[in-house]
């Protein structure tokens, strides 16, 4: 009486769920996502021309020290 | 906008000069953009967190006072800490995440936010939702099983209020200016998928008996590690890199972290019915599963720790990086904790005591919380273009929350052990095991206060950025003062 209806819900969450994760992962590979290209530069994706690598960010009304190690904090 | 895939100087040739105007245009654009529903999401979320907090504190103190509010049925603990669980969970870090959510997409996506009524449906609906669960649990209609106490109009109101704010996320993804798929991403749009199928599997009703509890706690476990976890990575692989202005250490580690995390995380949540009437191959199964968290979680520990490695002295003045770090750390430890946590040998002692609390505190508040509080004070400033008025505040509210959550964790988790083994002595009477845990519960209070002042502060500082109250600062708010701030 339980077992049934709990068995196709958990068959169709498995089948379903499987299906989309292999969907995401062949759309992953068929669009290059894994790529060494892409992988080397995908850390840099989250940077630009003006907050560039070596300029850190937390600072919105005063420009970005250049090195912030080199500089004391009180 | 063009990717900077290397350390350089601001250059000043005409063409370099244009590509910076033309950047921050988009920037500017985008933020605007994801404004109206970040801030009405954000709101929310801090409206809860209040709502939630403030019941935290009165349900932990019934344990001290257990005859205090106990003659209104309304206000019994079997009532209080369902809402106290959901208005933090579905309240709290749904609401707030999804805020965090969309400002991250937008950057990430390089395009503006699409389908943004959407949005707003989605925000209207979500606290409707939380505001029928709410109210049937406290009149006494909880559907009784943890996590789920919604009844199902709540629940469906939920549902469709995350299906709404899905279909505008993946259409913002599908019209977006960068080929590659950030590992924030991953994790965002992952769990976007991974909750909805939890929620609607776990609210199906399609279950009865044993088989209720095994879905229960399978549900339990993963709305915590396939929605909220994800959102607390996400946003740390995001500001950590971007705070510090240096790339995350292991782009590799990055996305075998994700697909581990992937592959092993949804196993999880039987081992909570370590002795259960259960077959013993299915709590195996979700035992060596937690071993196996160890793959993503080292690969996440190692990145964010490698990233950070060397960029330290930041921590000290940047009230985002120093929340997401505090958070980032706790992933690693609470993650560990969980591993070992999930073994027959330890579960035994520990099951059914404050010892999971204790571990469910240290994941949500301790972890996702702290990511969220350093997003927030990351995203409203540029949002609001207003700065946070008062940097002790910051600093006052990330004490009293890292203080608080480490009493709170650190002394449940001590009570809780010497409850289990209290419990399982069988030459000692069950009082003995409630005796011992008085003054644990005590500290927790105190814990759970703390915590409570520090999101009241954080609650009246979000308020003066939104409307753009107080002093109005031109310099960083940041933690600690800054002897020098050279020029450009």
């Amino acid at each position: 009486m339980t077992l049934l209806p709990a068995a196709i819900v958990i068959v169709a969450v498995a089948v379903v769920g499987g299906a989309l994760a292999l969907a995401a992962f062949f759309w992953a590979l068929r669009h290059k996502q894994f790529s060494i290209k892409q992988i080397n530069e995908g850390a840099f994706v989250i940077f630009d021309s003006v907050e560039h690598v070596g300029k850190p960010t937390d600072m919105t009304f005063k420009k970005p020290l250049a090195d912030t190690d080199e500089h004391n904090h009180a | 906008m063009s990717t900077t895939t290397r350390e350089e100087s601001d250059v000043k040739s005409p063409a370099a000069a244009e590509q910076q105007i033309a950047d921050e245009v988009l920037r500017i654009n985008i933020d605007a953009s994801a404004t109206s529903p970040t801030v009405l999401f954000l709101t929310s979320g801090i409206f809860w967190l209040l709502v939630g907090s403030a019941l935290g504190v009165i349900v932990s103190l019934k344990f001290n006072l257990p005859e205090w509010l106990g003659s209104t049925p309304a206000l019994t603990f079997g009532r209080l800490r369902p809402v106290h669980l959901n208005t933090v969970t579905y309240g709290w870090i749904s609401l707030a995440g999804c805020g965090v959510i969309v400002w991250l997409v937008g950057r990430l996506c390089r395009v503006e936010i699409r389908w943004r009524g959407l949005l707003y449906a989605s925000a209207v609906l979500w606290n409707l939702g939380l505001l029928v669960g709410s109210t049937l649990v406290i009149a006494g209609y909880s559907g009784g099983m943890e996590w789920l106490e919604f009844p199902l109009p709540a629940a469906a109101i939920i549902a469709l209020a995350f299906v709404l704010f899905a279909a505008s996320i993946f259409k913002t993804f599908s019209v977006r200016q960068v080929e590659h798929v950030y590992v924030s991403l991953w994790y965002i749009l992952a769990s976007l998928i991974w909750f909805p199928i939890l929620y609607l599997v776990a609210n199906s009703g399609a279950y009865q008996g044993v088989g209720e509890a095994a879905m229960n706690w399978w549900y339990g476990h993963n709305a915590i590690t396939m929605w909220f976890t994800p959102i607390g990575l996400a946003a740390a692989y995001y500001f950590i890199p971007k705070v510090i202005g240096r790339p995350i250490y292991s782009y590799y580690l990055g996305l075998l972290g994700f697909w581990s995390f992937a592959l092993f995380y949804n196993w999880n949540g039987l081992h909570h019915l370590v002795g259960g009437p259960l077959p013993t191959w299915a709590i195996t199964v979700s035992i060596v599963a937690s071993l196996m968290m160890f793959v993503p979680v080292m690969a996440v520990a190692v990145n964010h720790h490698m990233t950070a490695l060397g960029h330290l002295s930041i921590v000290k003045y940047s009230p985002t990086l120093r929340f997401v770090v505090f958070g980032a750390m706790s992933y690693t430890a609470v993650s560990f904790q969980g591993s070992l946590e999930a073994t027959r040998t330890v579960q035994e002692v520990v099951h059914f005591t404050h010892f999971t609390v204790a571990h469910a505190h240290f994941a949500m508040y301790a972890f996702v919380t702290m990511i969220l509080f350093g997003s927030v004070y990351y995203i409203m400033p540029r949002i609001a273009k207003w700065e946070w008025p008062y940097p002790t505040l910051i600093k006052t509210h990330f004490w009293l929350s890292a203080l608080g959550v480490a009493i709170y964790v650190i002394a449940l988790t001590v009570g809780g052990w010497l409850q289990g083994l209290a419990i399982n002595n069988p030459t000692h009477p069950f009082i003995e095991a409630v005796n011992i845990t008085k003054s644990y519960l005590w500290a927790r209070s105190i814990g759970g206060t703390m915590m409570t002042l520090g999101n009241l502060l954080f609650a009246y500082h979000f308020a003066l950025v939104v409307y753009r109250a107080g002093p109005r600062r031109f310099a960083p708010a940041w933690m600690q003062k800054v002897v020098e701030v050279p020029s450009e």
